[in-house]
């Protein structure tokens, strides 16, 4: 029994079998990569690259908003503090997933893996451009040279050791995969590299699990050591475990929210039992979180600053009305199981998540009287710049190798559509998906709709 | 999911008992501070006594360390007159003025590095590009090792480390109590054309008591009768005199604990020996192969019974 809601897009209802329930991860096969839009993301990334190439030649000062009282702009508080938050992805639903055996959610572990990559690739890169002195970043391969009681140098160090080899290597079973379909000539070498990949799996998925949980935590600890220049309702010696814990909902607002975005567009259908068991967790998480911050700002007496009418106090309601606010959406839509709840839930407590990891670094960070920060053109045209690199990848990715989640009729079709276009595929050697191989021939019952049992009968 | 996490649990305890031990250990039995939490004392610290009661505001020791440093004049304000408005790229050092509307006492304030026995800015250097010289405890940059984060522009409490914003090669410029001058048995600049004698230099003990000689001899005359970075900040090189409240001069009452060991107690626990971290990771890999080993079983079952590859 399945309902159909906006754009007629299937949605499986939980506790009954469904041709909508996910069950392979598909690539989005009907649609073109190069459109209109992809044009209008490159042509923002392109001119990021030649902002930057400008940067660097004359300095921050000119290019930025960022000055002596405000040395962190836009780039460091937005780009790489506040989106590799919602890049937790990789991190928090793998860890439900993995580690307490949330199943169900493993549907959506490639999506996490692709935006967590994504999200951690292009903050890094515009840390490149933020930091003043790159070339010495070298001193990162001697670790007897860390200063290792220091946030910014786990921050710095996880981080980039984190993309550069647990999350490339997490990322790197849709490619595999896709060379496996591509030709058959490849697949000795391909299956070789997936049994060795497999072996390295428990080692590289775990330590994908404490690098994030240190450096997402490290991130609140580095405005620790700015003291009294943050505001009480923010500066707490639990800061780390807050910004943790505003990682992990985001993401998982982050992975499921582009899930069902996807899946919009691109008139999937929507397996409710996942979605539901994200947002039960989702819910969950924001809650405990609320109530964590509160209690802490109560527990510290630093509750009256927020009924001062001033700029603070304000953001701070404004970041608790939106995660709570998000929170009541997210339960309203385990009952309801209407989308458009459960989407505005995510949207809604992201924002307020958001704003609460973007406010200590820049909205109540205090260095002093008469300090102002606001980011200058060119400031935000490239943090804009960076983030369309990483859209535009995820489209490119989506489209070309399996990532989102569909049922296996939709590989079938895949098999179809590309079955019908082999000519055209076989001129352009572009997109050889169609060729199913040994294990997958394109058999007439593939073709039906009916679902082969030839080896278990 | 209870059995799940007991299962976590369990696993965690098994692969960490020979870790923990070990952490417990090193931790419990020795020094009950952690290493990283003894500051190291400079074997001769030597600072600067201001007395703000003193001073007229001259800014004879700006211009000196300007040529101390070979830094240029600001001049930036209206292309004649050396006059910055704050601590920047070209100034190491600068007099300001406080003068309430109220007609209440006013105060020159020379504002440089304090020289932290504990300093923030070093505490969050990912690279050791600030750090304490061992000798004279001045906190020296290296450009060797600074990647230009800014961190130390963020966590410095009396905002005093500045970024230079134009060029490709930019540096981080702050007073080093002009350890190059130190070097070759010089005072710091400032301190050497001061003509009341209201900054002096000399080793950091016999400073104290000077300071607490001259509160002893005018009582009244100073701000709570107290030197501030005597014990401030957990102690700084730098000793400040003054007859207004020292906040209203930027100096904020910070307490007798260092920022780095107040804010970043836990941190440096649970990182210490990086113990804790190796325990966690044992215990994940554990958990880990044994839910992939049942995930891949599956998808290989269900391998089987659709013909579509499995997808790992």
């Amino acid at each position: 029994m399945s309902s159909t809601t906006l754009n007629n897009v299937p949605i499986a209802v939980p506790g009954t079998p469904d041709k909508a329930r996910w069950e392979r991860a598909v690539p989005v096969f009907a649609f073109p990569v190069v459109t209109s839009f992809f044009f209008v993301l490159l042509a923002f990334a392109l001119l990021a690259v030649l902002l930057t190439a400008y940067r660097e030649v004359v300095g921050l000062g000119p290019v930025s908003g960022m000055n002596d009282k405000f040395g962190w702009g836009i780039w460091k508080t937005f780009n790489v503090v506040v989106l590799t938050a919602w890049g937790s992805g990789a991190f928090a639903v793998g860890i439900a997933a993995w580690v307490f055996r949330r199943k169900r959610l493993f549907p959506l572990m490639r999506m996490a893996l692709l935006t967590s990559f994504l999200a951690y690739a292009c903050g890094l890169c515009l840390l490149g451009v933020d930091v003043g002195r790159p070339w010495n970043f070298y001193w990162v391969l001697f670790p007897w040279n860390w200063n290792v009681h220091s946030p910014m140098a786990e921050v710095a160090i996880c981080m980039s050791v984190y993309a550069s080899i647990p999350l490339f290597l997490e990322n790197i079973p849709p490619v595999l995969e896709r060379l496996w379909y591509f030709d058959a000539r490849l697949r000795p070498g391909v299956e070789r590299a997936e049994r060795g990949l497999h072996k390295l799996y428990p080692f590289i998925i775990a330590l994908a699990y404490l690098l994030p949980g240190m450096h997402q935590s490290s991130l609140g600890a580095l405005m620790l050591l700015a003291g009294q220049r943050v505001h009480p309702l923010w500066q707490t010696p639990f800061l780390p475990l807050l910004y943790l814990g505003a990682a992990c909902f985001m993401s998982f607002g982050c992975v499921a929210g582009t899930t069902m975005l996807c899946c919009l567009v691109w008139k999937r259908a929507m397996d409710m039992e996942i979605l539901d068991e994200a947002a039960r967790i989702t819910a969950w998480l924001i809650f405990g979180w609320t109530a964590l911050r509160l209690l802490d700002i109560l527990f510290r007496g630093a509750l009256p600053t927020a009924f001062h009418f001033d700029r603070f106090a304000g953001i701070f309601w404004l970041e608790t009305f939106l995660t709570g606010y998000g929170c009541r959406l997210l339960f309203r839509s385990l009952k309801n199981h209407k989308l458009r709840t459960m989407f505005m839930g995510y949207t809604i407590s992201s924002v307020g998540g958001m704003l609460y990891r973007f406010s200590p670094t820049t909205l109540a960070y205090m260095p002093g009287p008469k300090a102002e920060y606001f980011p200058s053109l060119i400031e935000l045209l490239v943090a804009i710049g960076f983030v369309t690199v990483g859209l535009a990848a995820f489209l490119l990715m989506v489209k070309l190798f399996a990532i989102l989640p569909a049922p296996a009729q939709d590989w079938r079709d895949m098999a179809r559509y590309f079955e019908a276009r082999r000519p055209y595929i076989s001129w352009t050697k572009y997109f050889n998906f169609g060729f199913f191989g040994d294990t997958e021939p394109i058999s007439p019952d593939i073709l039906s709709d009916k679902v082969s049992h030839k080896d278990s009968d | 999911m209870a059995i799940t996490r007991r299962e976590l649990i369990t696993n965690i305890a098994k692969a960490g008992v020979p870790a923990a031990v070990a952490m417990t250990i090193t931790t419990t039995v020795g020094t009950q501070t952690l290493q990283a939490e003894e500051v190291p004392v400079p074997n001769a610290p030597v600072g600067l006594l201001y007395d703000a009661s003193l001073c007229i505001g001259c800014k004879a020791c700006e211009a000196a360390c300007n040529e101390a440093n070979n830094t240029p004049p600001d001049t930036r304000g209206d292309g004649l007159h050396q006059a910055p408005i704050d601590l920047n790229v070209y100034t190491r050092n600068i007099i300001k003025l406080y003068k309430p509307e109220d007609g209440s006492p006013s105060s020159f304030v020379k504002r440089q590095c304090m020289q932290c026995f504990d300093p923030a800015c070093a505490a969050g250097c990912p690279f050791e590009a600030l750090y304490k010289d061992e000798d004279t405890g001045a906190v020296r940059w290296d450009g060797v090792k600074c990647i230009g984060c800014r961190y130390c522009t963020i966590t410095c409490p009396y905002s005093v480390p500045r970024f230079q914003w134009l060029g490709i090669n930019p540096v981080i410029t702050k007073c080093e109590l002009c350890s190059h001058r130190l070097a070759k048995g010089l005072k710091p600049g400032c301190t050497s054309v001061c003509p009341v004698g209201a900054v002096i230099f000399g080793p950091r003990t016999v400073l104290l008591l000077e300071a607490k000689r001259r509160i002893k001899n005018n009582p009244g005359r100073y701000y709570q009768d107290r030197v501030y970075g005597e014990t401030d900040n957990g102690g700084t090189q730098c000793l400040y005199l003054s007859k207004v409240p020292f906040v209203k001069l930027g100096l904020p009452e910070i307490g007798p604990e260092s920022v780095p060991s107040t804010t970043l107690r836990w941190q440096r626990r649970i990182y210490s020996y990086f113990a804790l971290p190796a325990l966690l990771y044992a215990g994940l890999v554990t958990v880990i192969r044994k839910n992939l080993k049942g995930h891949e079983h599956e998808a290989h079952e269900l391998e089987k019974e659709t013909g579509l590859r499995a997808q790992l």
